[in-house]
């Protein structure tokens, strides 16, 4: 592939969120995830499960759209959380993106939560 | 198993009969090799020579007035119905084309503009960016040049289509359900599930991918 990856397209914050159990890891993202940024996102998502989070919470709150090779690296971040013995977590994706992960049954592999706050509560 | 399936009727446009008989000869080498018995309806007072000449091509026993024989049309070892594999007709005078290298994001922007001036709903025009946006996506994984957009529409359907040099060889490309875990496949299957019809031609020289979606009658999806 010859293409760089569209830094502006898609915008990604990462924080350690302190809450009555224990920290969480919360990623948001925002913009559109596709395959000119899956590498960069891939990246970022490599360097916080290598933490060992026990949990770690994807926001998708922001994001317009989601393509396959976005869902790719969320099934390998979901993979190695698994193997650590920690929890993925997906929160408030827009309808188009809720499709897209019902359609793939991505959903039957990663919990999918209607907001931040039911992730937490799992 | 056992099912019934009439996918082929008279009053589809002549792009489903395209596509059908293409599935139907799909039929064959998806269940190659299962204990499957499949009984295809087709209607022969209703249906044109033509579509009747590929279904005697595309099944290896043809039920008629009672009686049954094994059929010497019948394209062993497997091939597509030459309906299939012909060029599609040539897009509306009036379509607009757009040649894109990385910049997905844009393709996503015009087939969304189209698919509300055509007047899709929301959730459908959605449907549309997404696959769109995965076969444009499939020109930068698997070529090293720029692939086209081409949309219209009429008050029925609007059409997007994507021409790229990319090559795919596997005739059953995008109608298996990948396993969901999974790391790639998920692409063209997503384009089947959320698209009304899909024509999909591929030789040595390239793809042409045609996506519609109905406006008039939009079906019942998830």
């Amino acid at each position: 592939m010859w293409y760089n990856s569209d830094v502006d397209l898609l915008t990604t914050s990462v924080a350690t969120v302190e809450s009555d159990s224990e920290p969480y890891t919360l990623i948001e993202l925002t913009g559109e995830a596709d395959v000119t940024n899956s590498d960069a996102l891939r990246d970022l998502l490599d360097a916080e499960v290598a933490k060992q989070p026990r949990t770690l919470i994807i926001d998708l709150s922001g994001l317009r759209f989601m393509d396959s090779s976005a869902l790719h690296v969320l099934l390998r971040a979901n993979r190695t959380m698994d193997r650590q013995g920690g929890v993925l977590a997906l929160a408030s994706p827009r309808d188009a993106v809720a499709k897209m992960l019902r359609l793939t049954a991505a959903d039957q592999l990663i919990p999918v939560y209607a907001s931040v706050g039911e992730a937490t509560a799992g | 198993m056992r099912y019934v399936g009439e996918p082929i009727w008279a009053s589809r446009s002549p792009a489903e009969l395209r596509e059908a008989t293409k599935h139907e000869a799909l039929i064959n080498l998806a269940f190659a090799g299962a204990e499957a018995e499949i009984l295809c309806p087709y209607d022969s007072t209703a249906l044109a020579p033509a579509v009747l000449a590929d279904a005697r091509r595309t099944h290896s026993l043809l039920l008629s007035g009672g009686h049954s024989g094994t059929r010497p049309d019948y394209a062993v070892p497997f091939r597509l119905p030459s309906s299939g594999s012909l060029p599609l007709p040539a897009p509306r005078d009036d379509a607009m084309s757009y040649t894109y290298r990385t910049d997905l994001s844009q393709v996503r922007a015009l087939v969304l503009k189209h698919a509300m001036d055509a007047g899709l709903p929301d959730a459908r025009a959605n449907d549309l960016v997404l696959a769109v946006s995965e076969v444009a996506a499939n020109t930068l994984r698997h070529t090293r040049s720029s692939g086209t957009l081409t949309i219209w529409h009429d008050p029925d359907e609007i059409i997007c289509e994507i021409h790229d040099e990319g090559v795919i060889t596997d005739p059953l490309a995008g109608r298996r359900e990948p396993p969901p875990d999974a790391l790639g496949g998920h692409g063209l299957w997503l384009v089947h599930q959320v698209c009304d019809l899909v024509e999909l031609r591929s030789d040595n020289t390239g793809t042409t991918i045609r996506m519609h979606m109905s406006v008039s009658s939009p079906r019942q999806r998830n």
